[in-house]
């Protein structure tokens, strides 16, 4: 055969299927670019001289990883489709007389015509647009432009490597589903006698049990850590559930719609639920895949952006003051307090030597002690190691012991107490009566307090894990008592603990000066090695830091939800195309049979919408029921704003909305063009 | 007064970029009375199944009319024109035309549901009809699962439970192996002895010998009709043989 025939035959088959072959091959480019442009800013030195630049380095470079899973996944299943649908041209090739080797080919340069331009122009693209992803990145965590241009060789040569790789792999996946298919079977394959769907009892309900428990873990987590351990099972839970829910579940419900006689019997319901039956059993795994692609990005969006626009506040959680220092140490010692009253003296001197005074001081002290907390007791001598039942983390408490003096202080009151009696401030669901005891000891509550008040967050770890405050008239007494109790390495368990934070009214520089000078003056005249750890932090040196985290988050977030959006709609795009050759015929005889134009336009419409609904409406129910544990996960980052948390939801709700319209009117035509 | 009157009616295909036309129609004229069973017949691309899309309103003529009781079809409005044909027609088709996504019960209701229909009403007129159909065993049945005599039984039933003034059959027996035609053909005999009437286009001597009259079309026109009158089939096949014979040697009549 004459050469350059295979080529010939690959490039008019694509030709062809334009109609097809245009969006995934677009995909494709968009995928390549966007890859090469995590890749480059993640791993060349483009992100270079400023804090929390190894930060975002990291971040881009999970991206890397996640965009090339992704992509390879996506690309089969796109690919598998692509195949599916010219599975009939194939088997007339094979007629007329090629054999699979043959056939293999044309597939061989199809897939090498995808590839070469996927990557080339992915490449190209992703050049030309990298320096506007680097400076949108740079705008987002405040650092300021660069002026380089660079194009790394790294990159090009690791984006092209990888996506060969994959489309070796599709390429090996289309020969497969050629090569095992007959010539008969390869011509009859659209109209091979489909079977009506059964409804599964079984497996519907399973579905629908298994994402409801998805969903009561997302909605029962209390605690930040458990929910780092849960949000994982959680979300798996939910996408297995999605997934059959979709296929078998939707069958089931419209079998059941069918026995109603008196519904089912009505010229608008009758055709589409039986339809939809079918539709759902051949497609549900298509709006599966919708449905959690939609709820990734709206999780993703309303995650990262409230935690981006939430920056500065989380930043103020963790540094109150312009100046925080801070000591602790194991074990308890009244020297401990001297140490720390010397400590303030010293530091407001050197303030006041600066130049300025110490404006707005917190200073608190507390001890701390840990356990796993059951029936109103918080255990303390319990080894993690050799624990039997499974550990709740939700369970895992942390106790903080501080001084009604300081109490008072802190909050403003004039609370009293007497008789050994304490004042319980709870995060967390640990329930007890009028007394709770803490290791051996047994202390009579007087009164439960609010765990809100402002300055009290400045106690502990800002709610990572269930905590309790007790405020008792007896500090020195009461840390005493638990000094002596050690963990299964021979530790002190109990914990002291310093917080002194205080404004100077400097600006930034004069602020980082200062805090620079204070830190050395610390470490090298005040430290006398008593302490496990001092140390001091001005707020504007961790700003950047922060930032970075954030605005690296976000930007990752974004440039993934294009990803997802994209891919959303290409799936969308095909279901529509492969729908529309399905109902072409169907739409004949019905109109033979004598159901009018405006019958059949009304309803496909009210099928199309339902099924284009179903994916968006779930996707929110997810979004709704997993943000809760969403929440909790953002509290490891110091984020604890529910209600712009909700605000962002909403936002990306509706922006994801308008655009799930908008692909919903444009796709929609496509499928019209095919059935008139 | 005649049920249905077909009058002058002319059919001319465009082809696409307004090239050279095609004269499918050329001036077709003929009457069908209430209880009539008639046959046209013809070769492939004589223009029978044109005339029957016309009949049926799918098609509009280029000139002529048709009147089906008083009603000119040719006036009907588009967005009527469904309604009426599922009022007034029932049809039977060489490919069945049942959907796929139904049972064989669901697509005779199909018409039925279309018009509104209460279910107690539609599964009384399907209770009354199946039995002489033959499928009352198989109505829960989905279309795939059943062989193409019962698929066109099914299609029969469709046609019938509207209670049509017509029924217009394109090639019934086209898909069907021999002992499936005989028995859709003494099917609608029987139909037709109830006192439906049927127009059936078709090319099979076998079926056309059923009808009472047997109307030839070739190249647009009526060629030549026969009638039945009190002969047994076996003659009538006979006839419409040497007619047949005699159109294709281009003989006038």
């Amino acid at each position: 055969m004459k050469a350059g025939f295979y080529p010939k035959m690959a490039v008019s088959g694509m030709r062809k299927n334009g109609r097809l072959y245009v969006p995934y091959i677009a995909t494709c480019i968009l995928m390549v670019s966007v890859f090469y442009i995590m890749h480059l800013l993640g791993f060349s030195n483009i992100l270079e001289g400023f804090a929390g630049a190894g930060t975002a380095r990291d971040m881009l470079r999970l991206g890397t990883v996640v965009m090339a899973v992704f992509g390879t996944i996506f690309l089969f299943y796109t690919q598998s489709t692509l195949i599916k649908g010219r599975l009939k041209e194939f088997g007339l090739y094979s007629v007329l007389g090629m054999n699979r080797r043959n056939l293999g080919k044309i597939i061989f340069f199809e897939t090498l015509i995808t590839w070469f331009t996927a990557v080339t122009g992915g490449i190209a693209i992703g050049i030309g647009l990298s320096k506007l992803a680097e400076l949108g990145f740079r705008k987002m965590i405040g650092i300021g432009s660069s002026y380089k241009f660079i194009i790394s060789w790294q990159s090009i040569l690791t984006t092209v490597i990888v996506y060969s790789f994959i489309f070796f792999l599709i390429f090996l996946n289309a020969a497969r589903k050629v090569r095992f298919s007959r010539a008969i079977n390869l011509i009859h394959s659209d109209k091979t006698g489909e079977k009506p769907p059964k409804a599964n009892w079984f497996i519907g309900i399973t579905g629908l049990l298994i994402m409801l428990s998805g969903y009561v873990i997302a909605l029962k987590i209390e605690q930040p850590l458990s929910a780092l351990i849960w949000f994982f099972v959680a979300v798996i839970l939910i996408i297995i559930g999605t997934y059959i829910t979709l296929i078998a579940g939707s069958v089931l419900l419209c079998r059941i719609l069918q026995k109603n006689k008196k519904y089912y019997y009505k010229t608008n319901h009758f055709v589409s639920v039986s339809s939809m039956a079918y539709r759902m059993k051949r497609n549900g795994a298509g709006l599966a895949s919708i449905c959690i692609l939609l709820t990734m990005v709206l999780v993703i969006m309303s995650s990262t952006s409230s935690l981006y626009l939430n920056r500065e506040e989380v930043l103020h959680n963790h540094y109150p003051r312009q100046i925080n220092c801070s000591a602790n140490n194991y074990g308890f010692s009244e020297d401990y307090e001297k140490t720390a009253s010397k400590l303030e003296d010293e530091i407001i001197k050197k303030t006041n030597e600066f130049g300025t005074e110490a404006k707005d001081i917190i200073s608190i002290s507390y001890c701390d002690i840990s356990g796993y907390f059951e029936n109103g007791k918080l255990n303390v001598d319990i080894n993690p190691l050799e624990m039997t039942t499974t550990i709740d983390y939700d369970k895992v408490a942390v106790a903080y012991f501080i001084s009604l003096e300081d109490y008072n202080g802190l909050t403003g009151k004039e609370e009293v107490l007497s008789n050994g009696e304490v004042l319980v401030a709870v995060n967390g669901n640990l329930p007890f009566e009028d007394s709770i005891s803490i290791g051996s000891e047994t202390f009579k509550v007087a009164k439960k307090i609010s765990s809100n008040e402002d300055n009290l967050k400045n106690i502990g770890m800002n709610g990572l894990v269930s905590s309790l405050i007790i405020v008792t008239d007896d500090f020195n007494g009461v840390a005493s008592r638990f000094k002596d109790i050690s963990d299964y390495r021979g530790e002190p368990m109990l914990v002291w603990e310093w917080k002194f934070a205080f404004d100077t009214g400097l600006d930034e520089s004069q602020e980082q000066e200062f805090n620079n000078r204070l830190r050395s003056y610390i470490m090298d005249e005040l430290y006398t090695g008593d302490f496990y750890l001092v140390r001091s932090e001005c707020r504007s040196e961790q700003r950047e830091d922060f930032v970075t985290t954030f605005g690296g988050l976000f930007f990752l977030g974004i440039l993934l939800s294009v990803i997802f959006l994209v891919s959303c709609v290409l799936i969308i795009y095909y279901k529509q195309i492969s729908e529309g050759f399905e109902d072409q015929s169907r739409f004949g005889i019905m109109q033979k049979v004598g159901m009018t134009k405006e019958d059949i336009r009304n309803s496909i419409n009210s099928q199309m919408l339902t099924v284009f609904i179903i994916p968006i409406i779930l996707a929110c129910i997810h979004l709704a029921t997993v943000l809760p544990i969403v929440h909790k996960l953002l509290m490891l980052f110091g984020h604890n704003n529910v209600p712009l948390l909700l605000i962002s939801a909403g936002i990306c709700v509706l922006v994801c909305g308008v655009f799930y319209a908008a692909i919903y009117k444009v796709t929609s035509n496509a499928y019209y063009k095919i059935v008139a | 007064m005649s049920l249905l009157e077909a009058k002058n009616i002319k059919k001319i295909y465009k082809t696409r970029f307004g090239g050279a036309s095609v004269e499918a129609l050329k001036n077709v004229s003929f009457t069908v009375e209430k209880g009539e069973y008639v046959a046209i017949m013809g070769e492939s691309g004589s223009g029978k199944t044109t005339l029957l899309n016309i009949l049926a309103a799918l098609d509009k003529p280029t000139e002529g009319t048709v009147i089906l009781e008083d009603k000119e079809l040719t006036k009907v409005k588009e967005k009527d024109v469904a309604m009426f044909r599922r009022d007034n027609l029932g049809f039977v088709f060489q490919d069945f035309n049942l959907l796929d996504t139904f049972s064989l019960e669901d697509n005779i209701y199909l018409p039925l549901v279309l018009a509104g229909k209460k279910h107690a009403e539609m599964k009384q007129r399907l209770d009354s009809l199946a039995p002489a159909l033959g499928i009352g065993e198989i109505i829960k049945k989905y279309p795939y699962e059943v062989s193409g005599g019962q698929k066109q039984r099914a299609a029969v039933a469709r046609a019938l439970i509207t209670n049509p003034k017509i029924i217009l059959a394109d090639e019934p027996t086209g898909a069907l192996d021999s002992k499936s035609s005989d028995e859709l053909l003494a099917l609608f005999k029987k139909v037709n002895q109830m006192g439906q009437t049927i127009l059936m286009v078709t090319h099979s001597t076998k079926a056309a010998s059923n009808a009472s009259r047997v109307l030839f079309i070739k190249d647009g026109v009526i060629f030549h009709q026969i009638y039945k009158g009190e002969a047994t089939d076996r003659q009538m096949y006979q006839k419409i043989s040497d007619t047949l014979t005699l159109l294709a040697q281009g003989g006038d009549n």
